[in-house]
């Protein structure tokens, strides 16, 4: 399980464009870049952290898999310092 | 062929940055445009990152593509989850990106914005970047151990001790100070108290989106966040225009600082999920729209700069905090340069995230560049107002007059015309009832980034928003820093209190929780408090002690990572780390020196409080005021003494390793190759 990958939705995209599929007038770049500000904001903001917790425990998203994300968080959250 | 391109192409950006950097320095008397700052940037970054890193790359880390990292060897998809760079590299970006580069170079600009704009790029170049990227590889080296576990390992108890106290003094002054630049922001502001009281409902709103409607989604929620933040400002107009509801927001300076101390007592014994996480995702999107926003305006806009690049302060007369150039300059400046809290985070959540050794490289020394960017915007961003202005709002009201049309004389007479008229049609401009003393550097860059803005988009009509835009994004970062760090300091006091009585460590236990939060709330509260009442504003006394703290910790973290390039054999490159130390030990063990015994009371703790004896009426006032200079030269004699024992400690070691009395032995994790080499490959 790693982060560096693309998320599955992502990839698919991604893979679509690289596999010379009909492409439209979207550039491969222009894909590729917005995945990548996708992947970093996914990160940034614990989207990323949440869809690994799901595929380590076999879960599927719900307001209680979010919960025992979140405990699983908060102990890590609140310890990690806000820059100055 | 190729090659003879890629010299020329490096020549070109050498000579274009001498260029700028000999414009920025040379012309007198005439203004420049602020894309010379920039062009100074971006040449100096690209020069130091394609040499200077990849030297220290190279000769001093020896950084190994083949050695496989802890996010690869002890990946477990929660702490340890190997990274593409990119991400890491914004997630990395986002964590070190606080306030203190928008705030230290906007108080540093009374010195003109020569001084500070040299420093944040020799900085960055040479220390700030270097100690982010030592940092961040020794620590990936080590299984991502923090600053405080490798300075007890490789220096002794002493350097970990001294770790621990000097980042709890750190968060304790810090939250002081953040407190004090939203207290001067937000005070007898209507507007600001509404937009950033809304916040809060926001925030618990997100929090409850979060965890009911659309659990995990947020970056959806971070957006609706954003719009309801940007009606909020809307809605503080109507607001402040209101005579029945404005008194209802009208706070005065004391009155918000009680505020803020229950906010941040109450913050850190809620549930995380509840108001930091959401808070903290807002604070992260408006922080990451702004920064870029302002970016591209500087860059479309190229506004000129107005303030001299030198200023007559630089003799130590400063309104806004008094001291020489030299240190306090650079005390000031802090964060834009080298932040020793930056070597936290390097050696906290990124070293996990790090997918193969060279990556170090852009994220610690990429990142620190980008972070030094942003000061280079926020000096812009002062330095565009006209100077008279910029000393007006930031002047405190001790040191040119509670009056209007005193302080624009007494402004005036320093050679920066203002006038009383002229700063109360900005003040309207920007749907505020005054704008003199505004201490604390925010109303500052609010102000200059409205004007920058103010010049295309939406014209003079929308300068009030763009104000109230930048006062939003400046005390939303704060409180979120306020929020986390009150949480954070809590938590390392329950840990040590643990070493005396183990039930006060436990996290989950009410009466600890409650103790450990009122103590750290009690301690930056009472820092906050002593600025409130501070004559001279607070900032001069707060602001400086901040940066002696920070730069504290950056003198430990290159102790550390100066002690383990001795320790692997490679002293001879010890100067890459031992330069920028040498020059942090001066800056910092000066300026703490002269905080606490210049005969000067604007600048010595205690030249202020026998001033005070001596002239001040007794009483229970003065008596507080005299306390907390005593406190304050307390603190930071105390810091030096911690920061020179561990400097002695490092120092005897280096002399045993290198006189061979000592076996060095690095304590680093084993080698193991790594399967990422071998995956590309095939």
């Amino acid at each position: 399980m790693r982060a560096s990958r693309l998320e599955p939705k992502e990839r698919s995209t991604a893979e679509l464009c690289s596999a010379g599929q009909p492409r439209a007038a979207v550039p491969t770049w222009f894909v590729a870049t917005t995945s990548l500000l996708q992947a970093i904001l996914r990160e940034i903001f614990d989207e990323s952290a949440y869809s690994r917790f799901l595929s380590r425990h076999e879960m599927v998203s719900c307001r209680g898999s979010y919960a025992a994300f979140l405990r699983e968080q908060e102990n890590v959250k609140a310890r990690r310092p806000k820059c100055c | 062929m190729t090659r003879l391109i890629r010299i020329l192409i490096w020549l070109g950006i050498a000579v274009l940055g001498a260029l700028a950097l000999g414009t920025i320095a040379l012309h007198r008397g005439e203004q420049i445009n602020a894309m010379w700052l920039v062009v100074a940037a971006f040449c100096a970054y690209a020069l130091g990152y394609r040499f200077y890193s990849k030297f220290i790359s190279a000769k001093v880390l020896a950084l190994d593509a083949q050695r496989a990292t802890p996010a690869e060897r002890l990946e477990d998809g929660r702490d340890f989850v190997p990274t593409n760079k990119w991400v890491v590299f914004g997630h990395h970006f986002a964590a070190i990106a606080g306030p203190g580069p928008l705030v230290g170079p906007v108080l540093a600009a009374q010195f003109g914005y020569l001084p500070g704009t040299l420093y944040i790029l020799a900085g960055a170049v040479f220390a700030g970047c270097v100690q982010d990227f030592v940092i961040l590889l020794f620590s990936v080296r080590r299984d991502g151990k923090s600053l405080t576990e490798m300075a007890r390992e490789e220096i002794g108890i002493v350097g970990g001790f001294v770790a621990y106290a000097a980042v709890i003094c750190i968060i304790v002054i810090l939250l002081g100070a953040g407190a004090l630049i939203v207290v001067n922001a937000l005070k007898s502001s209507p507007w600001g108290v509404f937009t950033i009281a809304m916040t809060m409902p926001i925030a618990v709103l997100m929090g409850l989106y979060l965890r009911r409607l659309r659990p995990g989604k947020v970056l959806e929620v971070s957006v609706l966040g954003f719009v309801l933040v940007m009606l909020a400002i809307w809605g503080g107009q109507w607001v402040s225009q209101t005579p029945a509801v404005a008194p209802w927001f009208t706070l005065t300076a004391s009155t918000l600082a009680v505020v803020i101390i229950i906010y941040g007592f109450a913050a850190s014994a809620l549930p995380v999920w509840l108001l930091l996480a959401p808070r903290d995702y807002l604070s992260t999107f408006v922080k990451l729209g702004t920064i870029g926003l302002l970016a591209l305006g500087i860059i479309v806009l190229r506004p000129t700069l107005h303030m001299p690049p030198l200023t007559r302060f630089i003799d130590g007369s400063g309104p806004i905090f008094a001291g020489k150039l030299f240190p306090f300059a650079f005390i000031t400046i802090a964060c834009g340069a080298i932040s020793g809290f930056h070597s936290l985070i390097s050696s906290g959540t990124t070293p996990k995230l790090i997918r193969c050794e060279p990556e170090t490289r852009m994220v610690g020394y990429g990142a620190m560049m980008a972070e030094s960017m942003v000061a280079i915007m926020a000096t812009i961003a002062a330095c565009v107002l006209q100077p008279g202005t910029y000393f007006a709002i930031n002047s405190p009201a001790g040191v040119v007059g509670q009056a209007p049309e005193a302080a624009a004389a007494t402004i005036s007479g320093w050679g920066f015309p203002v006038t009383a008229a002229g700063m109360h049609a900005l003040a309207q401009a920007v749907g505020e009832q005054t704008l003199f003393n505004r201490t604390g550097g925010a109303p500052a860059f609010a102000v200059g980034m409205a004007h920058i803005f103010s010049s295309s988009l939406g014209g003079q009509a929308v300068m009030a928003i763009w104000y109230h835009f930048a006062i939003m994004f400046e005390a939303l970062f704060i409180l979120t820093v306020l929020d986390a760090g009150t949480r954070v300091g809590r938590f390392m006091l329950q840990d040590a209190l643990s070493h005396i009585w183990k039930p006060l460590g436990r996290t989950s236990w009410y009466p600890s929780i409650l103790a450990t939060s009122a103590l750290i709330v009690a301690a930056w509260g009472s820092f906050l408090w002593q600025g409130v009442k501070d004559p001279l504003g607070g900032i001069n006394s707060l602001w400086p002690l901040f940066g002696i703290c920070n730069q504290l910790l950056a003198t430990v973290a290159l102790c550390v990572a100066t002690t383990i390039i001795v320790k692997m054999g490679k002293a001879r490159y010890s100067p890459v780390t031992l330069l920028p130390l040498t020059w942090l030990v001066a800056v910092t063990f000066t300026a703490s020196w002269q905080k606490m015994f210049d005969p000067n009371p604007r600048i010595g703790f205690l030249a202020h409080a026998r001033q005070l004896a001596a002239s001040a009426p007794p009483g229970y006032e003065t008596s507080r005021l005299i306390f907390n200079d005593r406190l304050d030269a307390a603190v930071t004699g105390a810091l030096v003494c911690m920061v020179a024992l561990i400097l002695l400690e490092s120092v005897l070691l280096w002399m045993s390793v290198l006189s061979g009395r000592m076996q060095a032995r690095v304590k680093e994790a084993p080698f193991v190759p790594t399967r990422f080499a071998a995956e590309e490959r095939g």
